[in-house]
């Protein structure tokens, strides 16, 4: 047998195996866990072995319920991870699919030696392995050991000795800290000023920092190994950054396999990784790092990680080779020689993939969404998702990248530094931010040359060759459109867009098209020419005239192909699913039958804030049942830290874009019984409009259901028939109506301004200085740029109801209510299922406000409705004809899957009504959100309207206090231990957080407070010290010093100059590793939740879905 | 990615398909047997390796020519990597789509360049994943690379092209390739210090088995297929890699079995000198309904339980069953299971179908150069 002696049954009793998962996603750690981790416990339960799964990420398909698995909802510390050890008594535990936060606590777990306490051994590669590639002291000795050449690396525990060892090794130097995930505390020094700052906040969070030579400018180039118990080695795939050294790889374009490299480059760093990968015994898979000199073959190791990757997940997607599944049949005992190469079914898995295409990773900023946080990039990762563009040539890699992170960009040609100036150009070449790509290309259009690029990027000339091209291509483009229309007499300026490119050559439109234009873009970038950059017209419009060059193409059959990665460049046949489109080509590699049964799943594309890893688990059970339903499931996404894009997750997956064109251009090839749109959250909610325009068949809600509950006018007009309760609101169309407006209503107001020049979208404006403020952010309000502004109701419950409709009849509606109150995001938001704090009376209104709403709508499909609840009023804030981000949630605590029972009613089958009452429910499940402030220089860890969270966990608890702090604890607010910063708001807020205040005190560690709380907890009776903004003792230096690890900062209101005189603290505080908390439901929630905290921590049974 | 005006060109196929593409490289027609690889970089030395003879080869991988020509600065081309003889051995490359620039610190000419000094033409905007599938399906495929519809093809590169007409297809691999590809005279080379010659049979041989050896302190001593190898004074033979049969060799076979193998020094087989020797042991070889041409083909070691990734370009392979007693099979494909490699059970005789000397492809199984360099 294969598999290793003491996995097998013993007793006919299946072994059990514990696999740790990532926990909530945040910066750096986000999706590609959940890929992983999915493959493994696929390819466990295979053999036959029990997986106790432990994951808080309720939202990860991983945390499914399945025969041969149990999941466990809890934070991965070692604490829990030995409860649930004495509680299951596995046989093992698995550390390298759950990312950084599972193969601390297994290093953990084995130096406090409560593994061999429990007689747990860990399977793939050992403890000892893993602890040389995460000290950077023990690694280096590793390498000098086997002649693997590093970078100079000093390590260094205090900032005199930092500077000491710079000056030695000379500036730039780069600092980066041990044990970190994704290059937290990590930057570039030019000065010894900088470097100073650098190590201060590093040496917080860290005991140890490293300094390096910096190796900037130099090419950034990873492996992927693999390698098995026996010696077996392979490398997967390669990978070259876009970006040179000096911008974190989660933050660089990424292009697979490596192209500005030769066979001798390749070669020699492919030897060194499986050299670098026999010393450290690895058995799975691992991942390593280089810099490589592009002015000869010098090279240095960066790093290594022993564990599947975000890059790992990125090249298993890339070469179609599932790295996570066959890692795992490798860490239970498989060689590569008795495994088979899935895709091929032929042939072995000892193989290393051979690609015939290109694939271009681009990474998803939302740094919009922070407050104050810089737009430059650098060593500290910064960004929440990424896309993967698959395609023939870089060109087309490089405009479908573009068009995939950013829906509303329409390729490289997007002209967004069209009214920069020159010298604002040379900055952001010379100090990138995630515009760069844009500037680039401004520059070349601008008429500068390769050399001037490379001068101030460092960035291959290979790269920028491919841009420049692009850019003679457009220029080419509009002189030959300028050229039609200078011809044209005035009438015949009125012509279509098919008849202008009618014009253009055929086999330069194919060109164009083979080069990655969309003929969205090829239409605005006629419309720049025809109109002289005026261009007024919207989106719809422009998508309505592109319609013009679609035609023309089919009339020349300019069509796109379908491509299969097989991982063998068709060396060998496949039966691979797994497509992609290309218009750089001539030939099908598959030919779909004309099949009546077949459902396209729209993914939901970047993960991105607002829209994560709970839409991924909505698409990935939407195809599974079609799959199980032998419809032929066929998915669309291009993110490549999914599942959704898993070789088996669907029968069909195109990995591609989820544009209006592309969409359309797979219709046209699968001819689909229907399109499901509503699973992937709003991103592919956006096509359901332009989809049934053109006749589309949308499964689910009519479209007009869905432009009904979103169209603002028409939903609450609705609302006004219904009779039911809304917040004030009106469309502003100038200054005089808001000023009107606010006469009316009074302050506190919401704005969400439709165009805004920087910052945020919405915010809650308190008084006229903060509404003026928020206006100046904006466009000038007019008909063209509305704001829509409405009454601010404060201390209002936030409450939602997830359901499934059928023909506008609820099929199931099940009520769940925030923790913070109204004016929190509901994606920031502490939600509480079954609701524990509301009355069923309000549940039974709440419940016939939706009945009615769904009946007026007509909905059929998933939906989710939001409320706000003050006193006895219950009114409605919005309506989601789609499913949403609480699905997951909803359905694991429920044991209804919403998802499913949605693709029931979307497949038109017979569902009756479902009537669960939620206090039926045995448990309480807390949802709560995780934030990486941490990461984001500058931004104020300050929740709003506006989303800014990255993750989610959903903990259990037979009680609320259980699951509210497993759930805080999942979410890395940690029980404090050194001290306490209070700083408690206004009278009001003070006075209620006198509810919790013994608790505070029985943590019995010291309590710290801002002036106006510590004299409020004096007069009570309470010690406290005080610390003040600029006199000693001051309260930065309480944070800095470690004096607290834990800050409780409540604003006063949300005044612009409240918010910037708390946002120092703030952010020092999360800078500094401590917990932080800012909302006052919350805090008291949290507080209060310490009651039960003995109880918990000495509970016997750990509740397992 | 061409920056310029370009021409049309065809590819006309043996069995009738003809693909229009963009004339790259030399403006000359030629013929030749199709043939693809996989491998994603080595674009030179495959370019360069001279058992591609007669034969137009598709790169599979999508973008060819992204970090030029290697061009010594010293003009030391042998002692350069990227180059595995002197000169561009294929008729002509199909190409999907081709970098024209060069800005690698080591190349010092483009592509496109090379290929026009060298009268190599090619076709750039060519679905290859559609050619390779063509050339999987159909077991042999000949095609012609015409430029301005210009029939006439160019036969002046190789002795054995003159073998046919301008409207012929040409299939190498039924002439006698040796006379075209095998050195004219005897060559030396490496340190006279160095205390170990090993003669290697040049039936087509790639510069790096000679670097190999001279890195491993041997001298080298190439020899024409035809030469009187009992005239020969050295510590060990290696048959190199080569085009074509391996059956359509001449008087080889025979005088590899009379004139090397009874003498008992060590001999290592590669590729073409694999099949060479097991022609010259007695067993049989055959012609695979498609060839091994890439760098990730796995061979699996009996002796060692492990496997290696290697790189591979050939048609033909022994056959498994006509093995005799007195050889063990030593390495086996892991994916078809055919033969990769012989071991004799007594004798120093060992020889393998993949080649250890990689250039380009994976180095992983460099480690048989040093084996066989201990036996000397």
């Amino acid at each position: 047998m294969p598999i290793l002696d003491f996995l097998l049954p013993k007793n006919g009793k299946k072994q059990k195996v514990i696999l740790l998962g990532s926990g909530a996603l945040s910066i750096g750690q986000a999706g590609e866990f959940d890929y992983s981790g999915s493959q493994a416990v696929k390819a466990l339960e295979e053999e036959n072995i029990e997986v106790i799964i432990i994951n808080p990420n309720i939202a990860s398909v991983q945390t499914n319920i399945g025969n041969n698995r149990k999941v466990y909802l809890y934070p991965i510390t070692p604490f829990w991870v030995e409860k649930i050890i004495k509680i299951e008594k596995p046989i093992a535990i698995i550390s390298s699919f759950g990312g950084q936060t599972s193969l601390n606590c297994v290093i953990k777990l084995e130096k406090n030696g409560l593994l061999k306490k429990h007689n747990v051994k860990v399977l793939g590669t050992q403890v000892d392995s893993l602890e040389i590639s995460e000290d950077r002291k023990l690694f280096a000795k590793k390498m000098k050991l086997i002649n693997a050449p590093i970078a100079k690396s000093h390590a260094v525990s205090n900032v005199e000795k930092a500077l000491e060892t710079a000056d030695k090794i000379g500036y730039p130097v780069i600092t980066r800290s041990a044990f970190a995930l994704g290059g937290l505390g990590s930057g570039l020094a030019n000065t010894p000023i900088e470097l100073r700052k650098l190590t201060q906040a590093a040496l917080l969070s860290s005991p140890q920092i490293l300094i390096e030579k910096s190796l900037h400018g130099w090419k950034e180039i990873e492996y992927e190994v693999m390698r098995d118990g026996k010696g077996n080695t392979i490398t997967i795939c390669n990978m070259e950054n876009f970006d040179p050294m000096g911008i974190h790889t989660g933050d660089s374009i990424v292009i697979a396999p490596c192209q500005t490299i030769n066979n001798v480059e390749n070669n020699m760093l492919r030897d060194m990784a499986i050299k670098i990968s026999q010393s450290m015994n690895i058995v799975g898979e691992c991942n390593v790092q280089y810099a490589l000199n592009p002015k000869d073959y010098e090279f240095y190791i960066i790093e290594i990680n022993a564990r599947l990757s975000r890059s790992s997940a990125l090249a298993s997607k890339a070469t179609g080779y599932p790295i996570a599944y066959i890692a795992a049949k490798i860490v239970i005992g498989f060689n590569l020689l008795e495994l088979k190469n899935p895709i091929t079914g032929t042939t072995s898995a000892f193989y290393e993939p051979s690609l015939d295409y290109v694939t271009l990773k681009f990474p998803r900023w939302d740094l919009n969404k922070f407050i104050g946080v810089s737009k430059n990039l650098g060593t500290q990762m910064k960004s929440v998702g990424e896309v993967m563009a698959i395609g023939r040539n870089f060109c087309e890699v490089l405009q479908k990248a573009i068009r995939m992170v950013n829906e509303n960009e329409d390729g490289i040609t997007v002209n967004i530094f069209k009214n920069t100036s020159d010298e604002e150009l040379e900055k952001e070449l010379l100090l990138p931010t995630n515009l760069r790509i844009f500037a680039i290309y401004e520059v070349f259009k601008r008429g500068k040359n390769i050399e001037y690029v490379y001068e101030k990027t460092r960035i291959d000339y290979w790269f920028l060759s491919h841009i420049l091209y692009i850019a003679n291509l457009e220029k080419k483009l509009k002189k030959n459109l300028q050229g039609i229309l200078n011809k044209c007499e005035y009438k015949c300026k009125q012509i279509s867009v098919q008849t202008i490119y009618n014009k253009i050559p055929k086999k330069f439109l194919q060109e164009l098209k083979a080069r990655g234009f969309s003929d969205f873009q090829l239409t605005k970038i006629y419309l720049s020419v025809y109109l002289k950059n005026n261009i007024k017209l919207s989106i719809k419009e422009i998508r309505e005239l592109s319609f013009g060059i679609r035609n023309l193409r089919k009339e020349y059959n300019i069509l796109p192909v379908v491509k299969q990665i097989d991982t063998t460049s068709s060396e060998y046949p496949t039966k691979s699913n797994y497509l992609y489109l290309t218009y750089d080509g001539i030939h099908n590699d598959i030919i779909i039958k004309k099949n009546k049964d077949s459902i396209i799943t729209l993914g939901s594309g970047s993960y991105r804030i607002g829209s994560s890893l709970e839409f991924d688990w909505c698409s990935v059970m939407t195809s599974g049942y079609f799959k199980n339903k032998k419809n032929d499931s066929v998915i669309i996404n291009c993110n490549p830290e999914t599942v959704s894009t898993d070789y088996n997750a669907s029968d069909r997956l195109y990995f591609e874009e989820l544009s209006f064109e592309r969409v359309l251009d797979i219709i046209d090839i699968e001819t689909p019984k229907g399109i499901i749109a509503c699973m992937g959250g709003q991103n592919p909610n956006n096509l359901i409009q332009p989809l049934s325009e053109v006749n589309v068949n949308i499964l689910g809600h009519s479209c007009e259901s869905v432009a009904n509950a979103e169209d603002r006018e028409k939903f609450s007009a609705m609302l006004d028939k219904l009779k039911i309760d809304q917040p004030e609101w009106t469309s502003a169309t100038s200054i005089k109506d808001v000023k009107k407006f606010i006469e009316k209503t009074g302050f506190p107001v919401l704005i969400r301004p439709s165009f805004v020049l920087s910052g945020t979208l919405m915010n809650i404006a308190n008084d006229q200085e903060s509404l003026n403020y928020y206006l100046s952010l904006t466009k000038d309000v007019s008909i063209d740029f509305p704001i829509v502004i409405s009454k601010f109701i404060l201390d209002a419950k936030e409450i939602e109801c997830d359901g499934v409709a059928k023909n506008g009849e609820v099929i199931i509606s099940l009520v769940s209510e925030h923790i913070e109150n109204a004016g929190v995001h509901s994606g920031d938001a502490t939600m509480v299922f079954p609701a524990q704090k509301i009355y069923t009376h309000t549940v039974n209104v709440i419940k016939d406000i939706v009945r009615k709403i769904i009946k007026e709508l007509n909905l059929n499909g998933p939906f989710n409705i939001q409320f706000i609840a003050k006193d006895n009023d219950i009114k409605v804030i919005e309506c989601n004809a789609r499913a949403s981000r609480s699905f997951p949630f909803i359905s694991k605590i429920s044991g209804i899957n919403l998802a499913e029972l949605s693709c029931k009613v979307m497949n038109a089958e017979k569902v009756k009504k479902i009537l669960l009452d939620e206090s039926e429910i045995l448990f309480v499940g807390v949802k709560a959100s995780m934030f990486s402030f941490q990461r984001l220089d500058g931004a104020d860890p300050i929740v709003g309207v506006e989303m800014s969270s990255t993750g989610e966990v959903g903990c259990l608890g037979f009680k609320f206090n259980h699951a509210m702090l497993l759930a805080m604890e999942a979410t890395h607010i940690i029980k404090p231990t050194k001290g306490i910063l209070l700083s408690t708001g206004r009278e009001k807020e003070k006075v209620k957080f006198m509810e919790v205040i013994n608790n505070i005190y029985k943590f019995n560690i010291p309590i710290y407070a801002t002036k106006g709380t510590a004299e409020y907890l004096k007069a009570k009776g309470y010690k406290v010290n005080v610390v003040h903004w600029n006199r000693y003792p001051r309260a930065i230096d309480v944070i800095v010093n470690g004096n607290v690890d834990f800050v409780i900062n409540i604003n006063k209101n949300l005044s612009v100059n409240e918010l910037y005189n708390n946002s120092k603290i703030r952010k020092l505080a999360v800078k500094c590793g401590c917990s932080v908390l800012t909302n006052l439901e919350k805090v008291i929630a949290y507080l209060k939740a310490y009651d039960s905290y003995e109880e918990l921590k000495n509970i016997k049974k750990c509740i397992s879905l | 990615m061409i920056n310029r005006e370009y021409k049309k060109a065809y590819l006309e196929l043996s069995n009738g398909i003809k693909l229009e593409g963009i004339a790259i490289g030399s403006k000359v027609s030629v013929s030749g047997e199709l043939v693809f690889n996989t491998g994603m970089l080595g674009y030179s030395e495959a370019m360069t390796d001279p058992s591609y003879l007669g034969q137009i080869l598709v790169f599979s991988f999508c973008i060819i020519g992204n970090y030029g020509i290697p061009i010594p600065k010293d003009g030391n081309f042998f002692m350069s990597k990227g180059h595995e003889s002197s000169s561009i051995k294929t008729q002509g490359i199909i190409v999907s789509d081709i970098f024209d620039g060069c800005y690698h610190h080591d190349g010092g000419i483009s592509l496109e360049k090379w290929m026009k000094k060298q009268s190599v033409p090619g076709i750039a905007g060519i679905d290859t994943r559609y050619l390779v599938q063509l050339i999987r399906e159909k077991k042999d495929l000949f095609g012609k690379i015409i430029y301005d519809d210009y029939l006439i093809q160019d036969k002046t590169r190789f002795e054995f092209l003159k073998n046919f007409k301008d409207n012929d297809y040409i299939e190498p691999s039924k002439y006698n390739l040796m006379p075209s590809i095998s050195t004219k005279e005897k060559i030396l080379l490496g340190n006279v210090g160095f205390k170990k010659k090993v003669a290697i049979v040049d039936c087509g041989a790639k510069w790096n088995i000679i670097r190999m050896l001279i890195e491993r302190n041997c001298q080298v001593e190439l020899l024409p297929w035809n030469t009187d190898f009992t005239k020969i004074k050295c510590d060990g033979w290696i048959i190199s890699n080569g085009p074509g049969d391996p059956r359509n060799t001449g008087d080889l076979v025979n005088r590899i079995k009379n004139d090397i193998l009874c003498f008992d020094k060590p001999v290592l087989g590669i590729c073409l000198g694999h099949q060479l020797l097991a022609l010259a042991s007695g067993f049989n070889t055959k012609r695979l309904d498609h060839g091994h041409r890439s760098h990730n083909q796995p061979v699996f070691s009996l002796p060692e339980k492990k496997a290696y990734m290697s790189s591979q370009n050939h048609r033909y392979a022994v056959e498994k069953r006509s093995i005799k007693n007195d050889w063990n099979l030593w390495f086996e494909n892991a994916n078809d299971k055919s033969v990769e490699g012989l071991k004799h059970k007594t004798k120093p005789f060992m020889s393998v179908q993949f080649h250890p000397e990689a250039s380009s492809g994976p180095n992983d199984t460099a480690w048989i150069m040093d084996k066989f360099v201990k036996l000397l």
